[in-house]
């Protein structure tokens, strides 16, 4: 059974966008090429991957054998508890990513890329997290390989959420908090601001600066095609057991970051032309869909990576601090954003207040804890199987539950203070 | 016997060295010269071409008389390369302008990137003028519009296989190069960081129909002028006549 359901393919949307993708870039002023300098920031298969552009890309056995000790496939559960409680005609399905170790869908990327780089005889990895979903995820694909790892935590999410820290140290990863006085660009920013709350761009400036000066590799977590490359298991799954629930889905949902779970959920149903409308969610509070604009920026926020087009705030967006609701970072994938340009998928923002009245609701419900970030999807599944309860729609609606939330009580700790008293 | 299509910058780095380095290619073997007019934004360009640019803007140059001056020199055809972006405003204007100084045809690297709706109406546009087409495409170029971009082409169609010239980024050559071969019947040149001669024999064996070389012949031209650079080009004629 689990032979029939994960895919022995990564799947890459890219040979079948609606358009051609606009690849990354270098400034019109550059003095050394950010895309040469990929070369010494990532491991080099990561970046054959990411620009050997082709459909399906054979996902290696040593990689498969890892992601079935995670425990993939991943379960594919029929939220019932959701669809009495809201009284609808829809059908609601879920695709359990929280289910993994590390409990969020960050770990399908990190494997793939951990493993890469022990190929190639790297012994120490670095990255940046903000929530601590890919830090986590960076530090035990890092302990399975036996590579030691560098985490690079956004300071306001690190005050927030210590546990988070201990569990990448108990994987044997280290953790700093962001920005520090550990890179020239981290020391830049506290000179401007000592209290600087720090924002994922500034964190992953800081992970390639110090992965580039000691000779080590950087893993990334989102938004770049080979991330989404990876996480297509999840939607390819998701396919195969609809399949054999003989299901046919109609709305696919998801909530968006930097884009790589929505993108490895719905990318294979697109792709495919299977379901009917697709929809990216994410927060009102970092509104990328609403107010971003469609150009060529930095990923990061010092600007070493090379540029590349997608729906972004800005290199410097920095979220507003007292949010605790997660998706902060600044842009969206390059193949999603295009996607939502042309419509072929739609978005959705949510308020804090809207994402923990979802939460609320799966919680008691459900049983389960969504991760913040999960809420915001769940938010517009909500939206959707009231629409259907309007309208009599039978309609079936299967969302992306990215990750769990048991490690961000302290988030809803703090959105119950703030948004119910 | 595959096809070398030779790039340099128009001028660069001397008119003289410009001319006597495209004359002696094609008497090399080259099939096709490709002239690269300097842009404002050399958006898909690396370090070395876009050092190429600078060098050649910061003098004054006539390159009317430069391009009709490499006509009397060469009969392969003559295609110019310019970042589309720059002339949108006018594209017949430039073509005109540039068919009246006799090139054949001309390649706008970001045209089907940056403005998939034009395509076909700058293409026809081209043709109208009297110029041929000669599309460019990527790997991130999708399927479909392989497909259909491809029929537009007349010299060759142009598969810039990286993300920007002269960098050594590492991809699955035979991979990419069998994906378009299986979709396009015309002619494949394959182009973009193609230095070693390894990867050239893969996209060879792949199925192109030739390569396009630029960067490596400008670093020649750089450090032992006209000769290293024409040596460069009798070494690549002979690995492209093995096939």
């Amino acid at each position: 059974m689990v032979d029939e359901i994960i895919p022995k393919y990564w799947y890459n949307i890219v040979p079948d966008l609606p358009e051609p993708l606009p690849p990354p870039r270098d400034p019109p002023d550059d003095e050394r090429s950010k895309i040469d300098l990929l070369r010494s920031i990532l491991p080099k298969e990561v970046l054959r991957q990411q620009f050997t552009v082709e459909r399906y890309v054979k996902i290696p056995e040593e990689v498969l054998s890892k992601y079935l000790l995670i425990g993939r496939p991943t379960p594919l559960i029929r939220a019932k508890g959701l669809e009495d409680k809201l009284n609808t005609p829809a059908r609601i399905y879920f695709k359990y990513e929280g289910a993994t170790p590390t409990g969020s869908h960050k770990i399908n990327t990190a494997l793939a890329q951990a493993y890469f780089a022990k190929e190639e005889g790297i012994a120490h990895i670095v990255t940046e997290t903000g929530a601590g979903q890919w830090g986590t995820a960076v530090a035990l694909a890092a302990s399975l390989y036996k590579m030691r790892s560098t985490i690079f935590m956004v300071r306001v999410s690190l005050e927030q959420k210590p546990m988070r820290k201990t569990l990448m140290n108990l994987y044997g990863g280290e953790v700093f908090a962001s920005p520090s006085q550990l890179t020239e660009y981290g020391k830049k920013i506290l000179e401007m601001n000592p209290n600087h709350p720090g924002s994922l761009g500034i964190a992953m400036s800081e992970s390639v600066e110090y992965s580039l000066r000691n000779g080590y590799r950087y893993l990334v977590g989102s938004v770049l095609d080979l991330v989404v490359l990876h996480q297509s298991v999840i939607g390819q799954e998701a396919m195969k057991q609809l399949e054999l629930e003989g299901v046919e889905p109609d709305t696919l949902i998801g909530c968006v970051g930097g884009g790589s779970n929505f993108s490895g959920f719905a990318f294979p149903f697109i792709g495919n032309n299977v379901g009917k409308e697709y929809i990216a969610v994410a927060s009102k509070e970092i509104p990328k869909f609403s107010l971003g604009e469609y150009k060529y920026d930095y990923p990061d926020s010092a600007g070493i990576l090379p540029m590349i087009k997608m729906i972004t705030l800005g290199k410097d967006y920095v979220p507003p601090s007292i949010y605790a609701g997660g998706l902060r970072y600044h842009g969206v994938a390059p193949s999603l954003s295009l996607l939502i340009k042309r419509g072929k998928v739609r978005w959705r923002e949510y308020s804090e207040a809207e994402v923990f009245d979802a939460a609320k609701l799966m919680i008691e419900s459900q049983g389960l804890v969504p991760a913040p970030e999960t809420a915001h999807a769940i938010a517009s599944v909500i939206e959707e199987a009231r629409n259907a309860k309007k309208s009599g729609d039978r309609k079936t609606i299967v969302f992306n539950f990215s990750g769990h939330g048991l490690l961000d009580l302290t988030n809803y700790e703090s959105m119950m203070k703030r948004l119910r008293e | 016997m595959r096809e070398l299509v030779a790039y340099d910058t128009i001028g660069y780095p001397t008119d003289e060295k410009f001319l006597a380095f495209m004359k002696g290619i094609v008497e090399v073997g080259a099939s096709a010269i490709e002239v690269g007019l300097p842009p404002a934004y050399a958006k898909y360009d690396g370090p070395v071409i876009r050092r190429s640019y600078r060098a050649v803007n910061t003098r004054k140059l006539e390159m009317g008389s430069v391009l009709k001056e490499l006509r009397h020199y060469v009969d392969v055809p003559i295609v110019v390369l310019s970042y589309v972006e720059e002339h949108l405003a006018n594209v017949k204007k430039f073509l005109e302008e540039i068919y009246s100084y006799e090139v054949d045809g001309v390649l706008f690297p970001d045209l089907l990137i940056d403005f998939p709706n034009k395509v076909e109406e700058i293409a026809t546009i081209t043709k109208e003028v009297g110029l041929k087409n000669v599309i460019f495409v990527t790997p991130t170029v999708p399927d479909s519009f392989i497909v259909t971009t491809s029929k537009l082409t007349d010299l060759f169609l142009y598969y810039g296989m990286r993300p920007t010239t002269g960098v050594d980024i590492p991809i699955g050559i035979e991979r990419l190069v069998r994906r378009i071969r299986e979709l396009v019947d015309k002619k494949i040149i394959v182009g973009f960081g193609l230095s070693d001669e390894n990867d050239i024999r893969l996209a060879l064996s792949a199925g192109a129909d030739g390569i396009a070389i630029g960067t490596t012949f400008i670093q020649a031209l750089e450090t032992g002028g006209v000769e290293e650079a024409l040596a460069k080009g009798r070494k690549l004629m002979g690995l492209l006549n093995e096939y």
